[in-house]
């Protein structure tokens, strides 16, 4: 239980003048379960983008594992344990479900005997092992996402990012979702998730932090946070006094 | 024959899959099998027809080509780099091997292993800022290069010869790599492209083969599994270039006069390497092979047939592959792979 595990400090994002994210600051502890939560366009997608390496913020810093990430780019992070699914799923259509998560498999596995037999057990753990030779292409949306999982489980990582991998889903593919995120919870992986359903929100965080408008609004337990005058606010908007005309 | 496991038979359901060991993909020793068998193949016309005059020198020239096709189809097949410079880097090889041996005698043999070197040393160089380019942008500035170099080496009479050209006597030795006998030539193309497919091969079957395609298909997702997407480009670029250079030495050996209208021209050289990995299956191992042994062959023919009309094969050969990219979006190996073989003859 590291207390720096991955630490957000003051970062932001200015797009040629638009403010995406404003000065968040956050920790992470190995192990925790946290979810980013907001109203659309309220900077998620852009703070995940800064702490996986896909954009670099125009200030403030991100810290993960002890170190300054700041400049590196994606593949470096992979290498420090960071896994990540992208809001719009991105499987190498091409290719077949097993030879996806190879990809990410080669990471840490070098023979490549290795690094399918790593794969096809990532395959089975998430309940794709039926469909491990179909090309990714053939894949439902459901099975799609959870290609996307298995991909950034098989960098071995210490810590995975789901952006709103539940998106799409039906209510008992939700479940098995919530089961399998349980279950490698339960193994010491350290989750950071974005998600709008609150049902998911509820299952899968031991602490919530809402954005909005690129700013942290509020942070805390799940219950508490859901019930915040502010964060009601921030997603239905304010209550406007009532004044007889 | 197909080598890609991406379309391998169906796995039965998850229950009776974890019961007993499953084929996942092939093992090595039928990656081997399956190599082994195909250059079986490609020599048999050898072997047919090696005292025939006319044919022997089209077979040269096909398992030439088969081989550069194959090296080019590294970076632009597997990485997805559409890279038009390869004509300048065969050039170059080309040049490089045939001044070593007027200047100092060198023999080809040694100079081929020092040019690919240099020449792969080169390309990475030049792809190291061209890689930033994505798609048609990439593919046009390599052809820019090539046509740089072209007009370089039409210009510099002191390293090329200019456009008078360079003339490698005939000296018959077999370490000059002149051969009075056609069929020892073309028997060292037939080396020349099993070496390119063997290296293709074992490229495909390894992590950095894996982490081409990677790049070819999403360099983002790529990325967020860990690949060093400019290092891989880069490593592509760098084997895929040495191949070439050294099919470059032993062009300069066979045709032993040197200049840059046979050398840079981007229909006959350039160009031709992506066009016969399209027209056979780009990305697959079998596919430049199969392009130039349809399309060598038949380019002859319609020259030997239409000479009378100047550039009537390029005519063909444009028609051929709007043909291709209509009705065989995947190449020749695609094609073959569509068709439902009988069960006797399907792979396993």
């Amino acid at each position: 239980m590291s207390p720096d595990f991955l630490t957000v400090k003051d970062v932001s994002k200015n797009f040629d003048g638009f403010i995406a994210v404003d000065q968040v600051s956050f920790s992470v502890e190995q192990g925790e379960m946290i979810s980013i939560i907001g109203p659309n366009g309220a900077g998620k997608t852009t703070l995940f983008n800064m702490l996986t390496g896909q954009l670099r913020p125009t200030a403030g810093e991100v810290y993960f594992r002890g170190q300054i990430i700041n400049q590196l780019p994606p593949h470096r992070r992979a290498r420090l344990g960071m896994g990540r699914t992208f809001q719009i799923a991105k499987p190498l259509i091409a290719l077949n479900a097993l030879e996806n998560v190879m990809i990410g498999a080669f990471l840490h596995r070098r023979p490549l005997s290795e690094a399918r037999d790593h794969a096809y057990e990532i395959l089975k753990e998430i309940g794709l092992a039926s469909r491990a030779l179909r090309r990714a292409s053939e894949l439902t949306l459901s099975e799609r996402r959870r290609l996307e999982v298995a991909r950034a489980l098989a960098l071995d990582p210490q810590i995975i990012l789901l952006d709103e991998v539940m998106a799409g889903l039906n209510a008992s593919e939700i479940e098995q979702a919530i089961e399998l995120f349980h279950r490698l919870h339960a193994r010491g992986l350290t989750l950071l998730v974005i998600e709008h359903n609150l049902r998911v929100v509820r299952a899968l965080s031991q602490r919530v932090i809402v954005l909005d408008h690129g700013i942290s609004i509020a942070e805390g337990g799940a219950e508490d946070i859901l019930r915040a005058p502010e964060v009601v606010a921030a997603y239905l908007g304010r209550r406007r006094e009532w004044t007889p005309s | 024959m197909s080598s890609t496991s991406t379309d391998v038979e169906e796995l039965p359901d998850a229950a009776s899959a974890s019961a007993g060991p499953i084929k996942l993909g092939p093992s090595k020793a039928q990656v081997v099998a399956q190599y082994l068998l195909g250059m079986g193949v490609a020599l048999v016309p050898f072997a047919v027809l090696y005292n025939d005059f006319y044919w022997i020198n089209i077979l040269t020239f096909a398992y030439l080509m088969a081989g550069l096709a194959s090296a080019w189809n590294i970076i632009g097949g597997f990485g997805g780099q559409f890279s038009l410079a390869h004509g300048a880097v065969f050039g170059v090889g080309a040049y490089f091997a045939g001044q070593m041996c007027l200047i100092y005698g060198l023999s080809p043999w040694l100079a081929m292993p020092i040019g690919a070197v240099l020449v792969a040393a080169i390309a990475v160089l030049i792809s190291w800022p061209t890689f930033r380019l994505r798609g048609p942008f990439f593919a046009i500035a390599t052809m820019a290069f090539n046509e740089v170099v072209a007009v370089f080496a039409n210009y510099s009479e002191t390293l090329t010869g200019g456009a008078r050209g360079l003339l490698i006597p005939f000296r018959a030795s077999f370490a000059n790599m002149i051969f009075v006998e056609r069929w020892k030539s073309t028997l060292l193309m037939f080396v020349y492209m099993a070496f390119v497919a063997g290296i293709s091969v074992a490229i495909r079957h390894s992590r950095l083969g894996y982490y081409l395609l990677s790049v070819r298909e999403d360099e983002d997702s790529a990325r967020a599994s860990g690949v060093n997407v400019v290092a891989v480009k880069l490593w592509g670029m760098a084997i895929s270039a040495a191949l070439t250079a050294i099919g470059g030495t032993l062009f300069a050996m066979f045709i032993r006069f040197l200049d840059p209208p046979t050398l840079f021209s981007l229909p006959e050289v350039g160009v031709k390497f992506a066009l016969l990995s399209l027209i056979g299956g780009v990305g697959t191992i079998w596919g430049p092979l199969l392009g130039a042994a349809l399309v060598i062959p038949l380019e002859n023919f319609i020259r030997a047939t239409l000479g009378g009309l100047p550039g009537v094969h390029l005519v063909i050969l444009g028609l051929l592959l709007m043909l291709a990219a209509r009705f065989l979006k995947r190449g020749i190996v695609g094609a073959l792979g569509a068709i439902r073989w009988p069960r006797w003859m399907s792979r396993r």
